[in-house]
């Protein structure tokens, strides 16, 4: 039951030839009395979508904060591009290019949707941003283009808070883009998606990656699962159980009664 | 022998800083409520015993009932009318801030309405200084802040450990779900939280009004005290906030070795400001995430 | 009677100029200080100092204050900001009783409890401000340089941050913003400003003393922006009028000893306060909610 399952198939051997971006080391998180995430390590690779799935509780948002520095690791490490950030503040990860959503989405609601995306391309802390009305006129036409591409046009002057639930999900996406991330962790971006949002959404996410983004998902959606991902880890009360390609860990019956509850 | 003159008021004060702070913090701890009208309770525990024992000129055991009486009666009420009316409209710290503050503005004025705005004394022969050895004073009322202090903080600790409403109240702030589902209204727990926090200050405001005397700013120096022991004691510790208000006791009276009264609030912002630089979690706190 | 309301505008301007940076501070930083009054302090000692040993130039003693004001200011909230609001309050008290013994004992720059006294006219372009219009131009002057520069930085990036960080904290940390480091600015920015209303106070008076910047000022400036309304940036300034004039309307009040008109306004202040809270949190300008259901609606539909 403990036992990490590595694949050795051919089309992952291709696929592991990639440079590792993002590498997990024995990650541990202990709150009180409750361990909550325990052993975890994980190669996120450049370029490759890996999706993570288990039941709820499982430590799959908790890994999340782990890694973008939103909780402090209680052992193990977390290495970007080689060097170590466990520890560092999230602003700081975030900056070298460490992105996330959130399952809450947690946008700036009383922001329009093109206040909400420039400000993710606002990095300075101070007064101003530097570069002066050049680089201000090079970001609003970055913020159309994202919007463009997200589908969110028509909504520019709309705040946050009045959007509809599929429109919310992609400004999350938006704000992404606009920082700049090399490395997106998303949390259920797909949930609640009606079909043609969740077209969209994938459309998105394909060509994004084709643009050199890696990509991990939490994600309950089979069909992200098996037609997005290139890897999928299964976690279960914090635990590592499996990684491997879709197929491997979904044929894999153990896994399968505790995702769905039935008696092995 | 100056030292330890300073030393032996050091620990008197400190038992009623620990006492005043071990009420603050049991009451944030379990409430999450940063309570800024802590210090108003202090001043009413006080000034009623003071109006009842000095003004009245009745039995000091009569006093002290009815000064814990009105003064459990304004935390629980507190809770009942102010924060829960405001928690229902919109719970942020903001509006609860400025609730409790504008509470402890108004007590602190009608203080200063009906007994003016100097300094009042609770006379008792308990504050004469009993000479213990040549230059060394010790008043009685200091072995009453220890004992008590310690009865205090002792009965405090096998009522969190042991009673239902006690664990109860541990578990209030992380989850008052966990809590409604033993049975318990997390609102009556809350009220228990004020009703012990504020009973807390009973003895610190009595002894306190007795040895230091009582005016309507000592509501601030109390609030200063509490949140500065709450923070070098380590936020959601009440070991730690009694222990942080036992040292920021000694060390305003120690400090007096080298500086005048005048700087005395300054040892404790310079002890506060020490530990949020070096320390901040304080010394049991839990660390901070984002 | 004239005169009478030319300076009570004077010492309403002053207070305006000090409840907009504490809003500033309060309601778009949502960081709460304790220690306004010290800034306010510094700002009126500075400029007093600078004018009686260095330049009467009224710029070079409002740059001084902002100077010594902001650096102040920083050296309190680089600390205490780095770990959580609630810790500024606690440590902004600390500093505020620890400023009334600095000015009551330091006597060779405030003159201690004498406070500082024949404080010369300041002057403009080599034209001293001595007259009563002079300083109400003065005072409303400085009023609108503070009002638009606040503006034209809650309208830029910098107020932007500062709306992120009020709308979802987690969410500015995870795209790259430096929350500390913004929230320090802001504490920076509030100071500075507010030791303009210092300038024009120690001018218009030529004498301060520490009675001027105790806790009971920092409760006072408190009660301003809470009263008024922090969602905007005219609540200060309503809120800066109506406390200012409180106390001439209340000694219309038949029966009520004038000892006791301080004692009465501020229970009221107090009173005012709760009351708002519990029904209309936004203030008299604000209205009755202050975040418009923003979270319930983030929360989203599932």
């Amino acid at each position: 039951m403990n036992a990490v399952t590595q694949s050795s198939t051919a089309t992952a051997g291709a696929l592991d030839t990639r440079p590792v971006l993002l590498e997990v080391r024995k990650l541990g998180k202990r709150f009180g009395g409750v361990q909550a995430v325990t052993d975890v390590s994980l190669q996120l690779r450049g370029g490759i979508v890996t999706t993570l799935i288990g039941p709820n509780g499982a430590g799959k948002t908790t890994l999340f904060n782990l890694i973008t520095g939103h909780l402090a690791p209680s052992s193990g490490d977390v290495l970007y591009q080689g060097q170590s950030i466990s520890g560092k503040e999230p602003w700081d990860i975030a900056r070298r290019g460490v992105g996330r959503t959130f399952q809450d989405l947690r946008l700036f609601s009383r922001m329009t949707v093109e206040e909400n995306i420039l400000s993710a391309t606002e990095k300075s802390a101070w007064l101003w941003q530097p570069g002066g009305r050049a680089e201000a006129r090079r970001r609003r036409e970055k913020v159309a283009e994202i919007m463009a591409a997200t589908h969110l046009t028509p909504l520019a002057n709309a705040r946050a808070l009045d959007l509809a639930y599929a429109e919310r999900k992609f400004l999350s996406i938006a704000r992404l883009i606009a920082s700049d991330a090399t490395i997106w962790l998303l949390d259920e971006p797909a949930s609640g998606l009606d079909p043609r949002s969740y077209d969209r959404f994938v459309a998105l996410l394909r060509s994004q990656v084709a643009n050199g983004v890696t990509v991990c998902i939490i994600e309950h959606n089979l069909d992200v699962v098996v037609n997005v991902s290139d890897r999928v880890a299964f976690l279960d009360q914090g635990k590592l159980l499996a990684e491997g390609t879709p197929r491997e860990v979904l044929d894999d019956p153990r896994l399968a009664s505790i995702y769905f509850g039935e008696t092995a | 022998m100056l030292l330890l003159q300073l030393l032996i008021n050091g620990i008197q004060l400190g038992a009623l800083y620990a006492l005043t702070a071990g009420g603050f913090s049991l009451i944030f701890g379990a409430t999450r409520i940063f309570h800024f009208a802590h210090g108003a309770a202090f001043m009413i525990a006080g000034y009623a015993f003071y109006e009842i024992y000095d003004k009245l000129h009745l039995p000091w055991y009569l006093a002290l009932i009815v000064s814990a009486l009105v003064t459990v009666a304004f935390g629980v009420l507190l809770d009942r009318l102010v924060y829960t009316p405001i928690k229902r409209h919109e719970n942020s710290f903001f509006t609860l801030f400025a609730g409790a503050f504008g509470v402890g503005i108004i007590v602190q004025n009608m203080i200063g309405f009906f007994f003016g705005r100097g300094f009042v004394a609770i006379s008792t022969p308990l504050s004469k200084g009993v000479p213990l050895l040549p230059g060394l004073y010790v008043s009685p009322l200091a072995g009453i802040a220890v004992v008590v202090a310690l009865l205090a903080f002792f009965g405090l600790h096998a009522f969190l450990s042991r009673s239902h409403t006690g664990m109860a109240l541990r578990a209030l702030a992380d989850s008052p779900e966990l809590v409604r589902a033993y049975g318990m209204s997390p609102q009556k727990l809350s009220q228990t939280a004020f009703a012990l926090g504020s009973l807390l200050v009973v003895p610190a405001a009595i002894l306190s009004g007795a040895s230091a005397g009582l005016n309507p700013s000592v509501g601030s120096h109390v609030m200063l005290i509490s949140l500065a022991a709450t923070i070098v004691g380590g936020v959601g510790s009440l070991r730690g906030a009694a222990f942080a208000g036992l040292l920021l006791g000694l060390a305003e009276s120690l400090a007096l070795a080298w500086f005048s009264s005048q700087w005395s609030e300054a040892v404790v912002f310079v002890v506060l400001f020490l530990f949020i630089l070096f320390r901040p979690s304080g010394f049991f706190g839990r660390a901070l995430v984002h | 009677m004239f005169a009478y309301l030319l300076n009570l505008s004077v010492l309403i301007c002053v207070n305006a100029i000090l409840a907009m940076t504490l809003n500033f501070l309060m309601g778009y930083a949502g960081i709460f200080s304790l220690a306004h009054a010290v800034f306010f302090g510094v700002g009126a000692y500075t400029a007093a100092f600078v004018s009686m040993h260095f330049s009467d130039s009224l710029f070079v003693c409002t740059a001084a204050a902002m100077i010594i004001s902001g650096a102040l200011s920083l050296a309190l909230a680089l600390p205490a900001l780095r770990v959580r609001g609630e810790y500024f309050v606690a440590a902004s008290l600390g500093l505020q009783m620890l400023a009334v013994t600095v000015f009551s004992e330091w006597r060779s720059v405030t003159g201690g409890l004498g406070g500082i006294t024949n404080i010369p006219a300041v002057k403009v372009f080599g034209v001293p401000i001595e007259t009563a219009n002079g300083f109400f131009a003065l005072g409303v002057g400085y009023l609108i340089a503070v009002a638009l520069i606040i503006v034209v930085l809650l309208r830029s990036s910098f107020g932007r941050n500062l709306q992120a960080i009020r709308d979802s904290e987690s969410a500015a940390y995870a795209l790259g913003k430096n929350v500390s480091a913004i929230k320090t600015l802001s504490v920076v920015v509030s100071a500075a400003l507010a030791s303009s209303a210092g300038v024009v106070y120690t001018f218009y008076l030529s004498f301060i003393n520490v009675e001027g910047f105790t806790l009971d000022l920092s409760v006072l400036l408190m009660a301003m922006v809470i009263i008024g309304g922090t969602g905007s940036l005219l609540g200060p300034i309503v809120g800066a009028a109506l406390l200012m004039l409180l106390p001439a309307g209340l000694s219309f009040v038949p029966g009520l000893p004038q000892a006791e008109v301080g004692l009465v306004q501020q229970a009221v202040y107090g009173l005012v306060m709760v009351l708002l809270m519990i029904y209309r949190p936004g203030g008299i300008v604000g209205g009755g909610s202050r975040k418009l259901a923003a979270s319930a609606a983030v929360k989203g539909a599932r």
